[in-house]
């Protein structure tokens, strides 16, 4: 079946998102940047496959590199091309770089982002960018619940817009706002970008459902802690970077098997393994 | 089942596309008469120049009612000493106005008989920057309430609070002679909470007829703080009606973001029919209000963006360093100094002395409903140029007597009527109306035509 593998539906919903951003939302986005990611990402994959040598090529070993340079093309923004070259190229050596038993540490387009803001001072992301039309939110949940129902980790999302929900809930009553203000907080699609697609990464997030939710709900807490009280705009990506190690642990409390793309055969479980 | 699934999300997705396709300026306090005057704030502009933590806030209002009832309240994040609040030149926000306001442009077409060979009406001339739109005319312990600065500065007298309670602070504000709009309490209670002060401004009559000065002056605070975001909930109380709020974001870095709203260009680079010269005020007016109707009235207008060390066309002069240091620009003589200077690539170049000012205006038009929270900013490294810009082209008049020349005659009505249904397009004007205004065209003969369209 032609969508089997659940990546192929995610490149294909965030090349729709990006189309839809660029010509519709007015971004800062420049077709030269778009291409230096895509380029970065699959140069260094590809690059990263030769130095290994432990794997042969097959089309499925550049689906991975697509989406993480199409979630940088989506999120970053940078004012030179270098810097989208940085981070596309930091996403998929952090891969191979930062593994622990087979799995990387962290969600690749997240750690692009965070060296981008961390070592440039030329990249920023613009939370506010998606505005807070209804239109696009049924586009996201339906597309992520498609993607995220395929892989099985919608507990992830749940869990993550749950507590963050919750925590502003509270924050919103404490300080008397009225209840739109909550909504507004909540309805931007930046932050439901990052609940659907980022947040689910099957391959950097905890294997056991429990995991995941402690996982999902510390992120939510963190990026709660760091929005109201560090005013950082770009919480979310901090929260993810900050805490994705404690999958490590998470993993050893809460053994589960992990996950692979595309299930239907052996051989291609060990292709896969080092694609992604 | 799989399928249906992935079909049913599909559909979902045209649904939701389907959808889309078919689709006097405020203040960020509010104002407490001390009588009962109507008082409605309609126009305020701030300028805010900022870099890390640092922020240099100037906030200029366009009050009309009588000088000794007008007094302010905005939420500040942290208690300001005397020094760090001073009253700003006035003509430095119309200086940023004018600077950065959207523009019209001129071209002249040229004979298109003498210039055969570049096919004069594509020529590029000079621009010349027409006149900009005029700038938008526009018992205290026990109630829990600590004053903690209180001081003069120029022709006010100001407060500096910090409260516990909004009640407490509400009846210490009514007890103190300030009258509050119905329903500060409830908009008071979340700026308290998050421990911010509450900076309370006042004319000192006395000091204000010392003075001489016919209207009140700006007033600039300096302070240091996490926060970069500007209090517009409490401006909302006063106004009935949606206000106008335009900022003037200073950066070393680049344009400055709305956070927690979208942010979209003007329209911009669009051709005009002539006659919009004399009534821009009036075409930039309706294609705001229509582009704000049509964005969903939830959005942040980016209206320019520029380095400040040139411009292309200029509406106004650059300002020179003094001006931006009155302007609050703290950076220019200190280590973060030009450290970001692009070079002078658009326009002409100005002295390095302006080097490394970034400014964007933005344009918000809120109202409670479509704006609940207070706007929240942060600067970027993006230096993409922006401005609102509208194009003139004045079309040759003189005789032309050869072949290209009547082809250009020719292909005037055409290129009119282009500029008729954008400028019906941008504004929402009735494009009969406007085809009215339209330059008479000398009519070709029904033969010259037809032989002109043979030679084409």
């Amino acid at each position: 079946m032609a969508f089997q593998d659940a990546r192929l539906v995610q490149i294909l919903f965030l090349s729709t998102f990006l189309f839809l951003g660029f010509w519709t939302r007015d971004w800062t986005l420049r077709s030269q940047v778009i291409g230096v990611a895509i380029a970065a990402c699959l140069l260094t994959q590809f690059a990263v496959q030769r130095y290994r040598e432990d794997q042969p090529f097959t089309p499925q070993s550049f689906l991975s590199p697509l989406i993480t340079s199409l979630g940088l093309s989506l999120l970053l923004r940078v004012d030179h091309c270098s810097t989208m070259a940085l981070a596309g190229g930091a996403a998929i050596l952090s891969k191979s770089v930062f593994q622990v038993g087979g799995k990387h540490v962290f969600n690749p387009a997240n750690f692009g982002i965070v060296m981008a803001l961390l070592l440039t001072g030329d990249a920023w992301v613009s939370p506010g960018q998606w505005g807070e039309e209804g239109w696009y939110v049924v586009l996201f949940l339906a597309t992520g619940g498609l993607v995220v129902g395929k892989v099985g980790r919608w507990d992830t999302t749940l869990a993550f817009l749950g507590m963050y929900a919750g925590l502003e809930a509270v924050r919103n009553v404490w300080l008397g706002w009225t209840w739109d203000v909550w909504a507004h907080r909540l309805m931007s699609g930046s932050l439901l970008m990052f609940a659907l697609f980022m947040v689910t990464d099957p391959r950097s997030i905890p294997n056991a459902r429990t995991g995941r939710i402690i996982w999902a709900g510390a992120i939510a807490l963190l990026t709660f802690i760091l929005r109201n009280y560090f005013f950082i705009p770009t919480a979310v990506f901090w929260a993810l970077f900050a805490l994705a190690p404690l999958t490590i642990l998470l993993d050893r409390l809460f053994p589960d098997d992990r996950f692979i793309w595309a299930q239907n055969s052996q051989t291609q479980d060990s292709q896969l393994e080092v694609s992604v | 089942m799989k399928l249906i699934r992935f079909a049913l999300s599909l559909l979902v997705i045209v649904i939701s596309g389907c959808i889309f396709a078919t689709k006097a300026w405020a203040f960020c306090g509010f104002y407490v008469a001390k009588a009962d005057s109507k008082l409605y704030n309609q126009a305020s502009q701030v300028a805010i120049a900022h870099s890390g933590k640092k922020t240099v806030l100037t906030m200029a209002n366009d009050y009309q009612g009588e000088v000794k009832d007008f007094a302010i309240v905005v939420p500040v994040p942290v208690v300001l000493q005397k020094e760090q609040v001073k009253i700003a030149e006035p003509k430095i926000i119309e200086r940023l106005d004018a600077f950065s306001a959207p523009r019209l442009v001129e071209y002249f077409d040229e004979d298109p008989c003498r210039v055969d060979e570049n096919r004069a009406y594509n020529g590029a001339p000079m621009p010349q920057a027409a006149p900009a739109p005029a700038a938008s005319q526009r018992g205290e312990v026990s109630l829990g309430v600590t004053v903690e600065a209180k001081f003069n500065v120029g022709e006010y007298d100001i407060l500096i609070l910090s409260a516990k309670e909004s009640s407490g602070l509400e009846t210490w504000l009514r007890q103190n002679g300030y009258k509050l709009p119905q329903g500060a309490n409830q908009l008071l209670k979340p700026y308290i909470r998050q421990k911010l002060k509450f900076f309370v401004a006042k004319v000192n009559l006395e000091k204000f007829d010392q003075s001489g000065i016919e209207k009140l002056r700006p007033l600039q605070i300096a302070y240091e703080s996490p926060r970069f975001m500007l209090p517009i909930r409490l401006g909302m109380i006063n106004a009935k009606q949606a206000q106008d709020l335009l900022i003037y974001i200073l950066s070393p870095k680049g344009q400055a973001d709305v956070t927690n709203y979208r942010r979209v260009k003007v329209p911009s680079g669009e051709e005009v029919p002539v006659f919009v010269k004399n009534e821009f005020s009036d075409f930039y007016t309706s294609t705001f209000a229509n582009s704000y109707d049509r964005e969903g009235r939830n959005v942040a207008f980016l209206e320019y963006a520029w380095d400040m060390s040139n411009c292309d066309p200029c509406s106004a002069e650059p300002l020179n360093q003094d001006e931006l240091k009155q302007a609050g620009v703290f950076w220019l003589n200190g280590s973060e100094a030009s450290t970001r200077s692009m070079p002078p690539i658009f326009g002409r170049p100005m002295p390095e002395a302006d080097a490394g000012v970034f400014i964007t205006r933005l344009h918000v038009r809120y109202t409670r409903d479509k704006f609940p929270e207070d706007l929240m900013f942060q600067e970027t490294s993006n230096r993409d140029s922006f401005q609102g810009r509208y194009v003139l082209r004045h079309a040759f008049t003189g005789e032309t007597t050869c072949q290209e020349g009547r082809r250009y005659t020719r292909s005037l009505p055409r290129r009119y009527e282009k500029e008729a249904q954008t400028l019906a397009r941008l504004t929402g004007w009735n494009i009969n109306d406007i085809r009215k205004k339209l330059p008479q065209v000398q009519k070709l003969s029904w033969w010259q035509q037809v032989f002109l369209s043979l030679v084409d």
